[in-house]
């Protein structure tokens, strides 16, 4: 069973993942941290659900992945954004802006 | 692009990425474990910090590959092999379970083989839909349905509004002479226009015209089988002349090889009929088959209203009582009779398949009881509803396809016993394993894994979501599942009891055929046939006859001969008019009777039996005015409660030139019409006294004191020394003939009863299946009722109670179908109307003697249990 912490909206944790691997590669344990990073500490990605989204990813070609070695020589698998991934980051972009303004006025109609 | 190429990876690189994924894993685990230690942790708390972020890595790698494109494909091979390790493990109820398919896939494959060919697949015919035959409505003479005539055939072809053309063929039997041994060949004369109505065209070289049919040009189209047979497949036999009695006709064509048209598919020769003025006279000439092709837009039925409307006004004039005409699908005509008992067999197949499906239903039911737990464990581990039923109805079909595969090594052998069901109106075919065979098995195969295994999947899945794990599982869902069980208890019940009603019905007219009196004593008679066209003189003719006769009675084993004008008990119909002293011409028009010209010792020679009078003898000599022996049902037709002998009467023709014939004698019926036909009206002329009749004794019957077809070598020798060109044709024996005209009914008796004992089997099985898993749920319950002071006489009614009763709820049910059922099979039945009482009490007593058994042996089962075991039963 998924945790209530990492349950995010499938698009939410696809938008973060393309966003973290906007600047360079990385394996999933800096992916993970530099969401940590952007988003100062809200979103704590475990494996469970960080594994099938970067699968998920590069099924859909959006990422690419290769073997490297990591700052401390040690073999890891690291993922880098395709052309085709850097367009879907707007894409996403502008579906997560539809989501959360919608959300928003939800919310301010209710209360 | 993308799609294809990752789908390709992982199905056909499927370890690389299995690898690929595991070490990522594991180097994902030891980043983390590096992180944790950065963090200040000692190495191995950090590492089983990383393992707890990771949690179960079977379970990460899961949730991957349910990403992966192709996931299903995977999933799909998985069950299937999970259904293959389920085959394997539960080998008892695996065996029973494919055996029962293979049986049921197997006779359904072989029944759908022969369906398939006879009444399916396209005939060798242009729109073969839109053809049809065109009879005479002959209810007044008791045929319905009878062959036409020329002048008919010709004033539908002018006044029709119906039909783009019709053609007309005629028998038209010819021996074949000239190079090598003279041949007896079945021939047809036929229109010229048969080929376009048929859409038909030759293999090599043309069919005659409309001129050369008028004209009466001598020419000729020969079949594929006789241009291999006799004239090696050479192309130059086109434009050669064959001799055909005695005439030379020419060859302008050969027909493909898969060409055949009724009314057998041995025809080898087809010449021009070339009707004259004076044929389109003869109204009462009736032996003209029509074939005509509708017009677009018209149906069936719109054409038989036109047609009888026309042929009353066509026959008006000629007739006090005008006659109707009959119009038929072709295809039906060819299939004939074949036609309901191929239906009546693939429905019992069916049900047999039904039966067995039903059965596997069943136990499955019964089987996800015991499986709640392992099912249960699943559903915790995550599968959803829908992977459960997938799960388990892939292995249904792992089961179905085992089951096929075993059924068409089983319908192979079946198929080589249904081809001699396919009627001689048709092709000769072999049946095969064909696309469309196997395509249909597939089908059946997959009908049958998702019949029987629908109910117990989502069964089992509701269970496991529902209180699989919370205790040892005699929960809720039993009541409905048992209502459904027994809901299929009585439906199987009361399908087997159809197919034994119904095989009991076949069985009892195959009896009464096979105890038919035919009227002679038929062991021991060789019969054959000796074309007479070069002794169209009567004189000579019957000279002849005399001799050829002579010589064979010379022979060593030999008892007697006599010649006939058609061998009897052969589907033939040659009869004609009669005019009894007293009676008018048009009385005369609307009675026949089956006309035979024998020599004077033929009925001594069969073995028929006297009724009344005299047999012919030798004081039957030419004469003006002769002598006819007739049979009981022409006696009855006429003189009825009075004796016919010294009454007069003239046959065919009338006149003052015609002869009156004297009747001398009654004989017994003879059954010169075929073995399971219906009883005409027939009259016997002594071949001798018979110049004013066409009919020729070309027909020999031979009774030998050994076996008959010992004589044959010495029976040609013996024709041949009084004339050294005459053929000799259709050697057969009597026994023959009666074996190869019973041979239909006996095959649907064997097999209609083969599959009632089947769906017996299989209807006892399922009763006895589910009630000893009652018995076993219910093990806790009888505790507690024998605890409580129930005997063990009281358990045993208590089951054998309800198993009695569902049995008998499908007696019931059964019953009243079988009497629907066998309605729609009368033409099963040759006329004989089979009486149902035996058999529904032979059914009924079988039926719980069975079920007896079948509830007995769980019901005592259950009486004997201990109370203080079955407390404790878990």
């Amino acid at each position: 069973m998924p945790t209530p912490k990492t349950d995010l909206l499938r698009g939410t944790l696809d938008l973060l993942i393309l966003r973290a691997l906007i600047l360079d590669r990385d394996h999933g344990v800096g992916i993970t941290r530099r969401i940590h990073q952007i988003t100062r500490g809200t979103f704590d990605v475990k494996p469970g659900s960080l594994f099938p989204a970067l699968h998920r990813l590069e099924e859909r070609g959006w990422l690419a992945s290769e073997w490297g070695e990591s700052e401390n020589r040690r073999r890891a698998k690291y993922y880098k954004l395709t052309p085709a991934g850097r367009r879907q980051i707007d894409t996403e972009l502008a579906n997560w802006q539809r989501v959360s303004a919608a959300i928003a006025w939800a919310i301010k109609a209710t209360s | 692009m993308i799609l294809l190429r990752s789908l390709f990876r992982n199905v056909f690189r499927h370890r690389e990425v299995e690898q690929d994924l595991d070490a990522e894993v594991r180097a994902h685990l030891e980043l983390l474990a590096e992180q944790h230690a950065a963090n200040g942790m000692d190495e191995a708390a950090a590492r089983r910090a990383a393992q707890i972020d990771i949690g179960s890595s079977a379970g990460l790698k899961d949730a991957v590959r349910d990403v992966r494109r192709g996931a299903w494909i995977e999933h799909l091979w998985r069950d299937f092999e999970s259904g293959l390790r389920q085959v394997r493990r539960n080998p008892m109820f695996s065996a029973v379970a494919i055996a029962t398919l293979a049986l049921g896939i197997g006779v359904n494959t072989a029944m759908f083989s022969a369906v398939d060919a006879v009444l399916i697949r396209p005939l060798p015919y242009d729109d073969a839909g839109r053809l049809v035959m065109i009879w005479d409505d002959m209810s007044r003479t008791d045929s319905p349905k009878f062959f036409s005539t020329p002048p008919e055939w010709h004033e539908w072809r002018l006044n029709n509004t119906v039909f783009t053309d019709i053609a007309a063929t005629e028998p038209g039997l010819a021996t074949l002479s000239g190079d090598g041994e003279p041949e007896e060949l079945a021939g047809r004369r036929v229109t010229a226009n048969l080929w376009s109505v048929l859409g038909a065209r030759p293999l090599i070289g043309r069919v005659f015209t409309e001129d050369e049919d008028a004209r009466g040009v001598r020419v000729a189209v020969i079949s594929y089988g006789l241009w291999q047979r006799r004239f090696g497949g050479s192309p130059d036999v086109l434009g050669r002349k064959v001799t055909l009695n005695d005439k030379p006709y020419e060859v302008l064509g050969v027909m493909p090889r898969e060409f055949y048209f009724m009314p057998a598919r041995d025809i080898d020769i087809w010449i021009p009929v070339s009707f004259s003025v004076a044929d389109f006279t003869k109204w009462s000439w009736h032996d003209v088959h029509c074939v005509a092709r509708l017009k677009p837009g018209v149906t069936v039925r719109q054409a038989a209203e036109s047609m009888a409307a026309l042929n009353l006004r066509v026959t008006a004039p000629h007739f006090d009582h005008p006659r109707a005409a009959v119009v038929t699908p072709l295809r039906e005509e060819l299939a004939g009779k074949t036609q309901t008992s191929l239906i009546v067999l693939l429905c019992a197949s069916a049900s047999v398949l039904l039966i067995a499906c039903v059965n596997l239903a069943n136990l499955l039911l019964s089987r996800g009881a015991v499986r709640r737990r392992e099912v249960a464990v699943r559903a915790a581990l995550g599968a959803g509803r829908g992977q459960l039923i997938a799960q388990l109805l892939i292995e249904s079909l792992v089961l179905a396809g085992l089951g096929a595969i075993a059924g068409l090594a089983l319908a192979v052998p079946v198929m080589r016993f249904l081809e001699t069901l396919v009627p001689e109106t048709m092709a000769s075919l072999r049946l095969t394993l064909d696309w469309r065979v196997l395509a249909f098995s597939t089908g059946v195969a997959i009908a049958a894994g998702l019949t029987f295994g629908l109910m117990p999947a989502l069964g089992a899945a509701q269970i496991a979501l529902q209180d699989g794990l919370r205790d040892g599982g005699r929960g809720s869902a039993g009541a409905r599942s048992h209502r459904f069980q027994y809901v299929l208890i009585v439906s199987e019940t009361a399908l087997a009891v159809v197919l034994l009603t119904t095989g009991g019905l076949l069985l009892q007219t195959f009896r009464h055929l096979r105890q038919l009196d035919l009227g002679i004593r038929p062991e021991r008679v060789l019969t054959f046939v000796t074309p007479l066209f070069r002794y169209r003189a009567f004189d000579r003719r019957v000279a002849f006859v005399d001799a050829e006769l002579e010589h064979i009675r010379a022979i060593p084993g030999v008892v007697n001969a006599a010649a006939i004008s058609r061998i009897p008990l052969t589907v033939n119909d040659q009869s004609t008019f009669y005019l009894l002293a007293g009676q008018t011409n048009k009385e005369a028009a609307e009675q026949v009777a089956l006309s035979r010209v024998v020599s004077r010792d033929y009925f001594t020679t069969v073995g028929a039996s006297l009724r009344e009078g005299r047999f012919f003898d030798g004081s039957d000599r030419r004469s003006e005015s002769p002598v006819a022996i007739v049979n009981e049902s022409f006696a009855e037709r006429n003189f009825p409660g009075r004796s016919p002998i010294g009454a007069r009467f003239q046959f065919g023709r009338w006149g003052s030139k015609a002869y009156w014939y004297t009747i001398v004698g009654v004989v017994k019926e003879i059954r010169d019409r075929g073995v399971a036909e219906e009883l005409r009206p027939a009259v016997y002329r002594v071949h001798e006294q018979a110049d004013q009749s066409g009919d020729e004794p070309s027909g020999i019957v031979v009774r030998t004191s050994g076996a008959a077809t010992s004589i044959v070598p010495a029976v040609r020798l013996a024709i041949w020394s009084v004339d050294r060109n005459q053929p000799v044709a259709r050697v057969q024996t009597i026994e023959d003939i009666v074996a190869r005209q019973l041979s239909g009914p006996s095959q649907n008796t064997v097999l209609l009863s083969a599959f009632a004992l089947l769906a017996l089997l299989l209807a006892s099985l399922g009763l006895y299946g589910v009630l000893s898993y009652a018995v076993t749920q219910r093990t806790n319950e009888i505790g507690v009722r024998m605890a409580l002071g129930a005997t063990s006489n009281d358990i045993l009614l208590l089951f054998g109670r309800r198993g009695m009763l569902l049995t008998l709820a499908g007696l019931a049910i059964g019953m009243a179908l079988a009497v629907l059922a066998a309605r729609s099979m009368t033409t099963l039945f040759y006329g004989f109307r089979p009486d149902y009482v035996p058999a529904l009490v032979v059914v009924s007593l079988t039926l719980v003697a069975v079920a007896a058994v079948a509830c007995g042996v769980p019901a005592r089962r259950a009486s004997h249990i201990d109370p203080t075991v079955a407390l404790l039963h878990e």
